[in-house]
């Protein structure tokens, strides 16, 4: 499956007087199978893009097609593609209601029309994906969680839909070091099982050039690059002048570069780093 | 979607008519709403009528605004309207089986609706050019010589400011999680009444626990900063009365005049 979108715009609160072009004439293609990372500065119109992919939003004008079905088109059914396309909000733990996590994960296998043990067997297999052991979370409430807990149980529970297409907006904001390398991984274990595409909106720039096989650069609600992580990571100047910067791996070998070390090639991770230095300091690479 | 709901309706714009003192404008409404019912005839209407006209064009505030409150209303009036018409007796119009209209009814009717249209649009005119802020302080200092009989002026204010502070938030917030329960499948647009009312323990519920969690890291915040109610409170932004607050009291004077000249002479 794969998603196309043309001349995507949307503008919140048209014909106000504080009206404002989020997404700004926007098109791409994402092929069956792509990891998708997407970056641009605070206010950029990333949530606001990804919101159109599974029709929360509708857009003022241009057209998306998720696999051969056009979903801006009317009288679409939107369960279908909620089903096909799950989203995991900017800090979707707020959205967790029900009494036992458990319960709370099975709202949208619910909300599919499954039966029973199918949701029974979904719910245990997302909660194991996200890292909970069933037993001990299963029939606790999702209120007495912490933080990095609740939003697991919220992952889990779009996780819990086996969407064709994952799409998560900031997973690891406010989160510490391990629960954020504990989401991470997650990500990676559902894209091994599923296979399907994974978009993921994110503001860290080494999580996006060690995951993504394609950037996506939002500048004031264009897309303004598109491409493989060590083409748009080469840009360093460009991305530092609409907020944005490069991996700190990147930027440490930018500073060599300057003194007369140079990679041959764009450096993007740690461990790619490590190999370079290893290298050029004669131990094996 | 929700966002578009205006609540305390504010048009953001720098007329003299938002620049006015907010106790003066809240006063100047009261005045124009009391002249509402001194009103016997056309001719009264249309002095408030070109009075209003006069302020909304000054206010800079586009007409679509103003009428906007009229639409949660337009029920009311049409309701008012049609009884008017139909149950007041008089030299008979039209008739047909027992609906007859009468010259009487027409003119009752198109009376009454006038008048609330007026009472609508006059208020909005005060909602629309006056921050929410600068109206919950014009409040408390009109309220301030109630105090003396324990009124709590300054309380009652600040609770109105962060409620008016905290609408958008929470319709926001409401918006948001709306859109993740949607994400999730929630059906929130179909069904039956029961249907819907279940459908909406999933927005509720975080709403609550949203709601309680901001009003909790509020009152922290604003006992980290020492507030501790309104005795020898001093404000940042003093209402100051001017000129042009002078001037306004003067076309009121004005207007309140002809209205009862009208009323008196025709
Ligand atoms: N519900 C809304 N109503 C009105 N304007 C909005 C709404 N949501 C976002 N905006 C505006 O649209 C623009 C894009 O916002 P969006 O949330 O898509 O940015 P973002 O790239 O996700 O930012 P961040 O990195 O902070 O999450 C911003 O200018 C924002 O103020
Ligand atoms: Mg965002």
């Amino acid at each position: 499956m794969s998603i196309r979108v043309e001349h995507l715009t949307h503008i919140y609160n048209k014909g106000l007087a504080y009206e404002t072009k989020a997404v700004d004439d926007v098109g791409f293609t994402v092929e069956d199978g792509e990891f998708i990372g997407i970056i641009g500065h605070t206010g950029s119109g990333k949530s606001t893009l990804i919101q159109h992919l599974n029709g929360i939003l509708k857009p003022e004008s241009g057209r998306i097609f998720v696999g051969d079905v056009e979903i801006t088109a009317k009288n679409i059914k939107m369960n279908q593609i909620r089903k096909r396309v799950g989203l995991v909000f900017q800090y979707p733990e707020y959205q967790l209601f029900e009494a036992t996590v458990r319960s709370d994960v099975a709202f949208g296998p619910g909300n599919l029309g499954l039966p029973e043990d199918e949701i029974e067997d979904r719910v245990r297999e997302a909660l194991r994906l996200v890292g909970l052991d069933f037993s001990t979370y299963a029939d606790r409430s999702p209120f007495e969680l912490s933080g990095g807990q609740k939003r697991r149980v919220a992952i889990a529970g779009v996780i819990a839909m086996r969407p064709e297409v994952l799409i998560l907006d900031e997973p690891t904001a406010g989160l510490d070091p391990k629960a954020h390398g504990d989401i991470l991984r997650m990500v990676r274990s559902v894209r091994d099982r599923t296979s399907g595409i994974v978009i993921l909106v994110s503001h860290n720039m080494s999580d996006v050039a060690e995951m993504a096989d394609r950037v996506f650069v939002m500048d004031r609600g264009r897309l303004v690059r598109a491409a493989a992580p060590a083409e748009v990571f080469a840009e360093a100047d460009f991305l530092r002048s609409i907020g944005l910067d490069v991996p700190p791996a990147t930027r440490m070998a930018n500073t060599l570069m300057g003194e007369g070390f140079a990679p041959d090639r764009t450096i993007l991770t740690l461990g790619e780093m490590a190999d370079f230095l290893a290298g050029r300091l004669g131990g094996r690479a | 979607m929700i966002r578009d709901i205006t609540l305390g309706q504010y048009y953001p714009e720098y007329s003299r008519i938002h620049k006015l003192d907010p106790r003066l404008k809240i006063i100047v409404t009261l005045v124009y709403i009391v002249s509402l019912f001194l009103i016997e005839d056309f001719a009264g209407y249309a002095i408030a009528l070109v009075s209003m006209g006069a302020v909304i064009a000054l206010s800079k505030v586009p007409l679509r605004f103003m009428l906007r409150g009229l639409k949660p209303i337009i029920l009311i009036i049409v309701f008012t309207f049609t009884l008017n018409m139909l149950m007041t007796k008089g030299t008979i119009l039209w008739e047909w089986g027992f609906f007859r209209i009468t010259k009487e009814g027409l003119y009752n009717a198109i009376f009454m609706a006038a008048r609330l249209i007026f009472l609508i649009v006059g208020s909005s005119v005060l909602t629309l050019t006056t921050k929410p802020i600068k109206l919950t302080d014009g409040i408390e200092s009109l309220l301030k010589p109630f105090r003396r009989f324990g009124l709590p002026a300054h309380e009652l204010a600040m609770m109105m400011t962060i409620a008016l502070r905290f609408i958008p938030t929470l319709l926001e917030e409401t918006d948001k999680i709306m859109k993740a329960q949607q994400a999730r499948g929630a059906d929130f647009e179909t069904g039956g009444l029961l249907r819907r009312a279940k459908a909406l323990v999933p927005l509720l519920v975080p709403l609550f626990v949203g709601a309680f969690r901001i009003a909790q890291d509020l009152a922290m915040a604003m006992e980290a900063r020492c507030y501790r109610g309104g005795e020898g409170r001093t404000k940042l932004n003093m209402l100051k009365f001017r000129r042009r607050d002078a001037l306004a009291i003067g076309f009121t004077a004005l207007y309140l005049s002809g209205i009862v000249a009208e009323r008196i002479l025709l």
